[in-house]
C-alpha cells in the first residue's frame, strides 16, 4: 500500500469516525428520552434481559386524548395557519418590490429582517405588553395576539428564503421581459413572479410551522396555552406521557417538512436557500 | 427611414457616468450592432430605449413621435436577454403566447402566430418543454421566438448569446440574422464580441466611455476606421510611423501609400497596418525574429520580434508560412498590393 492510500484510508476513517459521533450526539439524548417515555422499567432496573420488556404507548396515548393538549394543538395550528399567512403578506410584496424594483435596499432590507433577533423576546413581550395593555387591552387578552410575534420572529429565516428564492428565478429579468410584452404590473405579479415563488414560499411556511410548534418563550410570558406550554405542564404531571408527546411532535413535524420537500422535488421544485 | 432616434442620451449612476451624448439614428429593417468593451454603455442604451432606466437627460423618437415618457409595456419592442429570461412555470409554447395574450390577441389568431413562431424558430419538438428542460440554445430560441411574437416594431437583443457555448453561439447567431432578414424587423443587438458584431450587422456602432465613436459599415469600420480607439478595437492591428513626402504620399516601412482619411496634420504620423496587409521575406540580414507561428486553417498567424516596431503579427496563406521556421531571420514589409493607409496623428495614436 503506498503512503498516499494509507493516508486516505485514515482520512476515511477520521471522517467516518467524526460522523458517527456527531450522530451519536444527535440522536442519543432521542433514543434515551424514546425509552423513558416507551419503557416502564426504570434505569437502575433495567438489565440485558428486561430490554425488550414494558415497552407502552399509553402514556402517549393519555397525552393525545387530554382535552387541554387537544384544545392547545388547535389553538397552536391556528397560530401557524395565521403566522404563515401574516408573514408571507408582509414579506413576499417586501422582497418583490426591494429585488425588481430597488435592488439597491437590499443590504438594508436584509439586515432590517434580522432586528427581531436582536431584541430578547422578554424585551419584545414586556415592551409590546405594555403598550397594548393600554390601548388594546382586548389584543393581548387572546390566544392569537402571539401571531405578530411568531410572525416576527420568524421573519429572518422567511425573508432570506424569499430573496434567496427571487434571485434564483432572476425575478428582476423576469419582470423586465414581461413588463417588455406589455404585460402591466399586477399581471406580471400574478401570472410571472407569484408562480415562480412557490417553492420558496412553501419553504417559509414549513420554517414558520416547525417555528411555531417549537416557541415556548413568547407563550409562556404571555400567559398562552399553546402546544409547547401545555406540553411542559402536562409533562409535570405525567413526565412519560409529556416526552412521549414532545418526541410524536417532534417526529411529526420532520415527516411533515419531509414530506413537503418530497412533494416539491416531485414538481420539479427545489429549496433556494442560500444565506439561511 | 429613420425608425429610432437617440439624441444626446446621456446617463449617470451616481458618480459614474453610463452615456454621455448618446447620439444614433437607425434606419427600418436594418440590424444595427452595439458593439464596445465592458462599461461603455452599450447596455444601458438599450435598456434606456427599452424603457427600463430613464435618461437624464435627451430626446428618443419612434417613428417621430416622442417615446421618453411610455412605459416599457406602450412601447412596442421585443427583447432578448442574456440570461435566459423565459418564464419557468410556463412551456415554450406558453412562453411565445405570453405577451399576445397580454395584448389580448384573439385565440384563433394567437394559435396561428404562436404557430408559425414554434415553425421558423424549428422549435417543433421542444413546443410543450418547460425551460428546466431545454438546453441554453434551445432557451434562447424560445426567447427570441417570445420576442418577435408580438410584431414588436423594434428587437432589442442584449448580448443574447454571451451564456452560450461556442459552436451554439454560431448557429444562433446565423439564425438570428436569417429570422430578422425573413421577418424584416429593425433589430439593435448589443454585444462585446466583435467577430458576432460583424458577422452579422448592417452597420456596427462602435462605443467607448459612454459615446457613439463611429457607426458605420462592418467593412468600413475595418478598413476606414474613425480614430485610433476603433483601429485598435476592430480586428489586430500593428501600428508603424509614417513621414510625409512632399508629394503628400506617405511613407511606410520604406514603401509609399496614400492616406485613406484624416491625413494627420504636420509630417510625421501613426500608421495602422493589419496583420494581413504584411509580407515577410526571410533573410539574415532581416531585422525581426520569428516568434511563434499558429496554424488557423487558411491562414497561419505568425508573431515576429522586432527591435523597432516591438511584436508585429502578420497572417499568411498557410502554405507560405509552412516556409517558416520559428527563430528564422525575416524583413518585414508591407505587401506589394497595398496602396492605401490608415493614418492617426503622432499625439493621438
Amino acid at each position: 500500500m503506498t503512503s498516499q492510500a494509507a493516508a486516505q484510508k485514515r482520512s476515511h476513517i477520521f471522517r467516518a469516525a467524526f460522523l458517527i459521533l456527531i450522530a451519536g450526539y444527535f440522536a442519543l439524548p432521542l433514543l434515551a428520552m424514546a425509552r423513558f417515555a416507551f419503557q416502564n422499567v426504570p434505569m437502575a432496573l433495567l438489565t440485558p434481559e428486561k430490554l425488550l420488556t414494558g415497552w407502552s404507548a399509553a402514556g402517549l396515548q393519555t397525552a393525545l386524548t387530554d382535552p387541554q393538549i387537544i384544545s392547545a394543538t388547535w389553538t397552536s395550528i391556528q397560530i401557524v395557519v395565521l403566522s404563515i399567512i401574516l408573514n408571507l403578506v408582509i414579506l413576499v410584496p417586501l422582497a418583490i418590490v426591494t429585488e425588481v424594483r430597488n435592488p439597491a435596499l437590499r443590504p438594508i432590507i436584509t439586515a432590517l429582517t434580522l432586528l427581531p433577533w436582536v431584541i430578547p423576546p422578554i424585551a419584545l413581550v414586556v415592551g409590546v405588553a405594555a403598550t397594548f395593555r393600554i390601548a388594546a387591552p382586548w389584543f393581548l387578552a387572546s390566544n392569537l395576539s402571539l401571531v405578530p410575534f411568531y410572525a416576527l420572529w420568524a421573519m429572518p429565516f422567511t425573508y432570506r428564503l424569499l430573496d434567496a428564492g427571487l434571485r434564483a428565478i432572476n425575478a428582476r429579468t423576469l419582470y423586465e421581459a414581461a413588463r417588455g410584452m406589455g404585460a402591466s404590473f399586477p399581471a406580471v405579479m400574478l401570472r410571472v413572479i407569484l408562480p415562480n415563488m412557490r417553492s420558496s414560499m412553501i419553504a417559509s411556511a414549513a420554517l414558520t410551522t416547525a417555528l411555531v410548534l417549537g416557541e415556548f418563550a413568547f407563550a409562556s410570558l404571555l400567559l398562552k396555552s399553546t402546544l409547547p406550554t401545555e406540553m411542559v405542564t402536562f409533562e409535570r404531571s405525567d413526565p412519560r406521557g409529556g416526552l412521549a408527546l414532545a418526541l410524536f411532535v417532534m417526529v411529526f413535524t420532520a415527516v411533515i417538512l419531509g414530506l413537503v420537500v418530497r412533494a416539491m422535488r416531485r414538481r420539479g421544485l427545489t429549496f433556494h436557500a442560500s444565506g439561511v | 427611414m429613420t425608425i429610432v432616434s437617440m439624441k444626446g442620451i446621456a446617463k449617470s449612476f451616481g458618480s459614474s457616468v453610463a452615456l454621455a451624448d448618446f447620439t444614433i439614428d437607425i434606419r427600418s429593417g436594418e440590424l444595427i450592432c452595439l458593439l464596445g468593451p465592458s462599461g461603455c454603455g452599450k447596455t444601458t442604451a438599450l435598456r434606456i430605449l427599452a424603457g427600463f432606466e430613464r435618461a437624464d437627460s435627451g430626446t428618443m423618437l419612434i417613428d417621430s413621435k416622442d417615446i421618453s415618457d411610455l412605459p416599457p409595456e406602450k412601447r412596442g419592442f421585443g427583447m432578448v436577454f442574456q440570461e435566459y429570461s423565459l418564464f419557468p412555470n410556463m412551456t415554450a409554447r406558453q412562453n411565445i403566447e405570453f405577451g399576445l395574450r397580454m395584448q389580448k390577441i384573439g385565440g384563433a389568431s394567437r394559435k396561428e402566430t404562436v404557430d408559425r413562431m414554434i415553425d421558423i424558430t424549428r422549435l417543433e419538438e421542444h413546443a410543450d418543454k418547460f425551460p428546466h428542460q431545454m438546453s441554453g440554445g434551445q432557451k434562447q430560441r424560445v426567447a427570441l421566438a417570445r420576442a418577435i411574437a408580438i410584431s414588436p416594431r423594434v428587437l432589442l437583443l442584449d448580448e443574447p448569446l454571451s451564456a452560450l457555448d461556442a459552436k451554439v453561439r454560431e448557429s444562433l447567431r446565423d439564425e438570428i440574422r436569417r429570422l430578422q432578414l425573413e421577418i424584416g424587423v429593425t433589430t439593435i443587438f448589443v454585444t462585446h464580441d466583435q467577430y458576432e458584431a460583424l458577422a452579422i450587422a448592417d452597420r456596427v456602432g462602435v462605443m467607448s466611455n459612454g459615446r457613439l465613436e463611429q457607426l458605420a459599415s462592418p467593412r468600413e469600420l475595418y478598413e476606414a476606421p474613425a480614430n485610433s480607439f476603433i483601429a485598435e478595437f476592430i480586428g489586430t492591428t500593428n501600428t508603424f510611423s509614417a513621414q510625409r513626402r512632399p508629394d503628400n504620399k506617405w511613407e511606410v516601412l520604406s514603401k509609399q501609400l496614400n492616406s485613406i482619411i484624416a491625413p494627420a496634420n504636420g509630417a510625421v504620423a501613426r500608421a495602422v497596418i493589419r496583420p494581413e496587409q504584411i509580407a515577410l521575406d526571410v533573410r539574415d540580414d532581416g531585422d525581426g525574429t520569428i516568434l511563434t507561428i499558429s496554424f488557423l486553417g487558411a491562414i497561419s498567424r505568425v508573431i515576429v520580434a522586432d527591435p523597432t516596431h516591438g511584436h508585429i503579427v502578420a497572417d499568411l496563406i498557410s502554405a507560405d508560412a509552412a516556409r517558416l521556421r520559428i527563430g528564422d531571420r525575416v524583413a518585414i514589409r508591407i505587401r506589394d498590393d497595398v496602396t492605401e493607409v490608415v493614418l492617426f496623428g503622432v499625439d493621438v495614436a
